[in-house]
Formats: C-alpha cells, sequence, structure tokens
C-alpha cells in the first residue's frame, strides 16, 4: 500500500484548486457581462423584457444548480456539439451567475430614490443619460457589496461541477479520497482549501457592506 | 352671472392679450379610480409670478408636475411656449423640459457629482456646452445664489439652505422660460428658508416666469402677481394677493387661511 | 439537429420520480424544522442584544458559521458521509443528508435569525423585563415572533435554497429526485428528458414551497 502524506495530498488538491478558482472568474466575469445586458434590456423598458427577464432569473433561482450543469452537458450534446464537462460546466455557471447577478443590480436601480430619476428627467436627459450618469454610478456604489458576497456563491458552486466530471478541487477530493482511503482527512482539506477561498471574499464583502452603510447617513 | 365669470376668466388668464406661456385646459387626471384633478384651467403669462395653495391632497404638487410631464394627465390640454405636451414624444419631452425647470422639495441633488458638476451635468449632455464654458456657467449661476465657493463640495457637505440654493442653480443652467418649485422650503429647517426664498424672490423680480406650490403664504403675498388657491382638485378661488388673502370669498379658503394662523 | 426528443420512457417511470419528490419533501421538511431549531439556538448565543455572555460560546459558534457558510453543501455532505466513518460513525446516506441539511439550514438561518433578534427595539425588551417575564419568555414570546416576521422573506428564500440543493444528496444515494433523475436517465439513455422533467417538477416544488411557506408565516407570526 502506497503511503501518502498530508502534503501529497495537499498539493494534488491544490493543483486542482487552480481548476476552481479559473472556473469561478470564467463564470463570474461572463455572468457579470450578460447580467448587465439583461438589466440594460430589462431598465429600457422594452414590451416584454421585465417579464421574459423575470422568468429566466425565476428559472435559475427556482431549480437546482445541479440539474442545470446536467441539462447544460446533456443539453449542448443534443445539437451535435461536443460537450467536454469544462465546456458546460462554464455554460452554465455563466448563466446560472446571470440570473443571480442580474437580480442584485434590479435591487440595487431600485433603490435609488425616485427624485433622483425625476430631477434628471427634469433636467431635459434621455433615459439612457439619466441611466448612465445618475442612477447606475450610484447603484454601482450599493452594488459592489452584495456583487462581491456572490463571489462566494460562485466559488461554492463550481464544486458541483465535479458531479458531471470536470476535474476541480471536489472532484480531486474524491479520487484523492478513493486512492488513499483517508476520506476523513482529504475531504477536510478539501474543506479548508474552499474556506480560504471564500472566507476572504466573504471578509471583503462584508467590510464593503460596512463601509458602504458608515458612510451613507 | 355672466360678469362673474368673465370677471373670474379676466382673473384666472391676468392681461388677457399677451399669449400665455404656459397654458392649460379642462386639464384631468386620476390614479386609478381617484380623480386628483378635476378640470383646471389656467393661463400663465410670460414673467408671471403664479403661487398655488391649498391644503395636501388639493392636487396642488400634481398640478405642477403635469406641466413638466412628470405626471402624466388622461383629459384636457397643455401648452408651453405655444407647443402641446406630447408624453409620447421623446424628444418633444426633452425640448419641454429645457424651457421648463423644476424644483424639488427634497433638493435631489446628485450625490456622486461635485456642485459644480451637478449644475454642469445637463447642459453638458442636453444642449452639448463644452466643459469649460459649462464650468464657467456653473461658476456665474453659484455666484448668483450666493455659493461661489462650493463649486467643489459634494452635496452632503452642504446644509439644506445651500443645496436647495444649488438645486436652483443647476435649473438655471439650462436657461429655462418657467421655473416650477415645488414646496422647496417645505423640508428646510425654519432659519434656512430665508436664503432661499431671496434667491427665488430675486429670480421674480428678474422677470422669471414662475409657478411655486407654496405654504409660505407671507412669501407669496409679497412676490406673486396672482394665488390660486386649489381644493379637491379644482381652482377654488384665484386672484391677486391682496385680494386672496385679505378677502377670502369661499369659506374653503377662509377656513384654510385660518388654520394656518394657530 | 436537434434529436428528438422522446418523454414517454421517462413519464412511464413516473412512481420513481414521485417517490423521489416525496423524498425530497421528507427531507426538506425534517431539515428546515431541525434547522431552524439550530440556527435560533445559535442566533441567541451570538445576539448582541442578548443571549449568554459567554465569548467562548460566542466564538464556536461564530466559528461553524464561517465554516458552514464558506464551504460547499456538496464537501459538507461528502465530508459527513465518506469522513465520518474513519471515525467510526458510519450513516445512512439519508441520515447524512438530513444531518448536512440541518448543519447548513442551521448555520444559514443563525445569521438571519440574528439580523432579526438584534433588530429588536431596546424598548421591547425592556418593557417585558419590566413586566417580570424570564430571560427565556422573553426570547421566545416578545423578541422571537417579531424577528421571525421580519426576516421571514429571506428565511423562506433559504429554505429554498436548502431544498433545491437536496439535489446533491443523491450522489450518495439518496433516493430523492435527482436520484430518480439520474436512475431513469441511465435506465433509458433520455438523458435530457429525465433531467428535464426533474427540473420543471423542482421549479413547481419551489414556487409551491415559496406559497406556502410565506402563507405560513403570515399565519403564525402574524398576531400571535
Amino acid at each position: 500500500m502506497v503511503e501518502f502524506s498530508l502534503w501529497d495530498i495537499l498539493r494534488n488538491l491544490l493543483l486542482a484548486a487552480r481548476w476552481t478558482v479559473t472556473l469561478s472568474l470564467i463564470a463570474f466575469v461572463g455572468g457579470g457581462i450578460v447580467g448587465l445586458l439583461l438589466l440594460v434590456l430589462r431598465l429600457s423598458g422594452v414590451r416584454g423584457s421585465g417579464r421574459a427577464v423575470g422568468a429566466y432569473v425565476q428559472l435559475f433561482q427556482g431549480t437546482p444548480l445541479l440539474m442545470q450543469l446536467f441539462l447544460a452537458y446533456f443539453g449542448i450534446a443534443l445539437f451535435g456539439i461536443k460537450t467536454s464537462p469544462w465546456t458546460a460546466a462554464a455554460v452554465a455557471l455563466t448563466l446560472y451567475t446571470s440570473a443571480y447577478l442580474t437580480e442584485i443590480w434590479r435591487g440595487c436601480v431600485a433603490a435609488i430614490p425616485k427624485g433622483q430619476w425625476e430631477a434628471a428627467q427634469s433636467l431635459a436627459l434621455s433615459f439612457y443619460e439619466q441611466l448612465r450618469h445618475v442612477v447606475l454610478p450610484q447603484a454601482l456604489r450599493i452594488a459592489v457589496p452584495p456583487t462581491v458576497g456572490f463571489l462566494v456563491q460562485v466559488i461554492k458552486g463550481t464544486a458541483l461541477a465535479s458531479v458531471i466530471g470536470f476535474v476541480e478541487l471536489t472532484k480531486a477530493g474524491s479520487m484523492i479520497s478513493n486512492a488513499t482511503y483517508q476520506p476523513f482527512l482529504v475531504y477536510a482539506c478539501v474543506a479548508l482549501l474552499y474556506f480560504a477561498l471564500c472566507f476572504p471574499v466573504s471578509l471583503v464583502a462584508q467590510s464593503l457592506e460596512r463601509k458602504l452603510h458608515g458612510n451613507r447617513h | 352671472m355672466a360678469t362673474a365669470t368673465e370677471a373670474e376668466k379676466t382673473a384666472q388668464s391676468g392681461t388677457a392679450s399677451a399669449r400665455p406661456i404656459v397654458e392649460i385646459t379642462a386639464l384631468r387626471k386620476s390614479y386609478g379610480a381617484n380623480e386628483v384633478l378635476k378640470g383646471i384651467d389656467l393661463k400663465v403669462q410670460r414673467g408671471e409670478v403664479i403661487a398655488i395653495i391649498g391644503k395636501s391632497g388639493s392636487g396642488k404638487s400634481t398640478l405642477l408636475r403635469c406641466v413638466n410631464g412628470l405626471e402624466v394627465f388622461q383629459d384636457g390640454a397643455l401648452t408651453v411656449n405655444g407647443k402641446q405636451l406630447l408624453h409620447d414624444s421623446p424628444s418633444a419631452m426633452r425640448e419641454l423640459r429645457q424651457q421648463v425647470g423644476m424644483i424639488f422639495q427634497g433638493f435631489n441633488l446628485f450625490p456622486h457629482l461635485s456642485v459644480g458638476r451637478n449644475i454642469m451635468l445637463a447642459p453638458t449632455l442636453v444642449k452639448a456646452r463644452d466643459a469649460q464654458a459649462a464650468a464657467a456657467q456653473a461658476r456665474q449661476l453659484l455666484t448668483r445664489v450666493g455659493l461661489a465657493e462650493k463649486f467643489d463640495a459634494m452635496p452632503d457637505q452642504l446644509s439644506g439652505g445651500q443645496q436647495q440654493r444649488v438645486a436652483i442653480a443647476r435649473a438655471l443652467a439650462m436657461e429655462p422660460q418657467v421655473l416650477l418649485c415645488d414646496e422647496i422650503t417645505s423640508a428646510l429647517d425654519p432659519e434656512l428658508v430665508g436664503e432661499v426664498l431671496r434667491v427665488v424672490e430675486s429670480l421674480a423680480l428678474e422677470g422669471m416666469t414662475l409657478m411655486m406650490v407654496t405654504h409660505e403664504m407671507a412669501f407669496a403675498r409679497k412676490v406673486s402677481d396672482r394665488v390660486i388657491f386649489m381644493h379637491q382638485g379644482r381652482v377654488h378661488e384665484a386672484g391677486a394677493p391682496a385680494e386672496l388673502f385679505g378677502h377670502p370669498q369661499t369659506p374653503e379658503l377662509r377656513q384654510f387661511l385660518s388654520s394656518l394662523h394657530d | 439537429m436537434l434529436v428528438a426528443l422522446d418523454f414517454s420512457a421517462v413519464l412511464s417511470a413516473w412512481p420513481l420520480l414521485v417517490r423521489g419528490v416525496a423524498w425530497t419533501i421528507a427531507l426538506t421538511l425534517v431539515g428546515t424544522v431541525l434547522g431552524l431549531l439550530l440556527g435560533t439556538a445559535c442566533a441567541w448565543a451570538r445576539a448582541r442584544n442578548l443571549g449568554p455572555r459567554l465569548p467562548p460560546l460566542r466564538w464556536a459558534v461564530a466559528a461553524y458559521v464561517e465554516l458552514v457558510r464558506n464551504t460547499p453543501f456538496i464537501v459538507q455532505l461528502f465530508f459527513l458521509f465518506f469522513g465520518l466513518p474513519a471515525l467510526g460513525l458510519k450513516l445512512s446516506p439519508e441520515a447524512a443528508s438530513v444531518l448536512a441539511m440541518v448543519i447548513n439550514l442551521g448555520a444559514y438561518s443563525a445569521e438571519i435569525i440574528r439580523a432579526g433578534i438584534e433588530a429588536t427595539p431596546r424598548g421591547q425588551i425592556e418593557a417585558a423585563q419590566s413586566l417580570a417575564l424570564t430571560p427565556g419568555q422573553v426570547f421566545r414570546r416578545v423578541v422571537l415572533p417579531p424577528a421571525l416576521l421580519k426576516v421571514w422573506p429571506a428565511m423562506v428564500s433559504q429554505i429554498i435554497i436548502v431544498m433545491l440543493g437536496s439535489a446533491v444528496c443523491g450522489q450518495i444515494s439518496t433516493p430523492e429526485l435527482s436520484y430518480a433523475a439520474n436512475l431513469i436517465s441511465s435506465n433509458t439513455f433520455r438523458a435530457f428528458e429525465a433531467f428535464i422533467t426533474a427540473t420543471l417538477v423542482y421549479l413547481a416544488l419551489s414556487m409551491l414551497a415559496r406559497r406556502l411557506l410565506t402563507w405560513l408565516g403570515v399565519r403564525f407570526l402574524v398576531g400571535r
């Protein structure tokens, strides 16, 4: 029986953690771009856009991420496109993130007092000018803490990609646990590595939140 | 009967000869089933100062907000400077709002922009004024309202009275023909009201057309050319301040005026 | 282009789906009740305006909460199911699933409820104390109900998140809905149809659960 040291385990987990980080960033940035487009679409007042985006959000918030991953994996294949777990995970997580972010940001825009919109309108600014110069800059400030906070959810979400075969931190953990017969140690390490990734982000989000509310009133 | 209505009409429209700058005809507005404006007729002449008074819920603010299109009315017509108000046309609304400026009870300064930038924003975007010219104009307007040194200050560093004066400067930067003032001193501490009213008075003396919803009766009496008393969505009484305040004709106005002295 | 979809094979396996739904609901029910109890206890321990003034307890709860909130549920589940047996504690898939859900919801609800408790106006607590209520009574009768009512929408959202998260429990063979979908998928080779069906059922479940839970909040938390 091969003896595995703690360092062996950690080293392999850390290597896999690169993929966790990569996938998280791709989903977060991609989801942010899609989410922003959806937000502007919704705000623009195009007929039906509110309901359509609302349904999109409801779909992703009302179904398990695991199912979304499976559907991406098997669904894209239906179109004859070869899906690797990586592609499916990237697509699913990007769309998942876009739904949550667009909803968070919609809330932030809604928090801007009506008076700001009215003052901008009274100064003859067009809708896009109102949005770009008056509303969005203010909404952005409010949006930073919850957006950063959601990054934590994305990182945790990448763990599910292991189920469709993508080798990130959790999958590596399963594999190593099977190889070393030390599931307690291995999964404890996996948990601690996720903690090491997520906790600092959580702290930053919390401190941003405090700074924001300390500032305002 | 006929002479009374004619006299009413002349009182309402001021000098009947010149083309009114704001013309409101049979305006009706409802919020759902609740009719808030029940047929308003009003003509405002260029350079006239109109004070609109009445109890809360009488429709005063709503009427004012109809003039610059913040509220949509269901029936009647509203013309500013000869042009009909068309809610559906963004370009018409943009044009309208360059003619009509508004000052709000809550100031509504843009908190993320400095005082100077607050004033410069609209002229730069809407009138395509270049930054230097806009800045120069902003400084000049700030001097006019007595806040020359506050160009780089942020709104949250200013008192309420100062913020409201900046709001006035901001509206003036668009060189409007008409200024709408919606209870602009109601949110201010009493000692700050004077500085704002002084600016408004100077605007009136310069010949700006003003429509003010106000609770400052002494100010209204002093500065306005005509006072409109609104009650339950209608113009209940209208006339020169001395007439209206001195000899209220209807029991509702008498009751309103006496309630203010409590 | 698009391969023809065939739902008949999936739908004919409806008993499996029903069993899956039943298990999902059962897991969520037990997990929610116990999770809320745990969360309330933790919230009380950590609340700044009441609770025991025991720093070690505060720290322990804080550590628990941060650990759970900053690690994925699937890892928590695997740790309990695969990791604990190494210490001699072997759990059935169902037990591990419930335990994981309780621990998970406990941590999240601790924070949510704590926010509600800390928002209690000081005067309420003082009035209750002045009426000679015991600390336990003050907490249970005066502080907790308004706190829960205030945070109920956030709580409902969190419960639904946990319910949807239970889909992961199928990975350790708990016979809930995602497990059923996986089973049907491997039996019929109709993976997409199986998962779409399960997804739509989850969507229906989450919408119903939201309505039900919101109604429960109004019914039981208001006017007590």
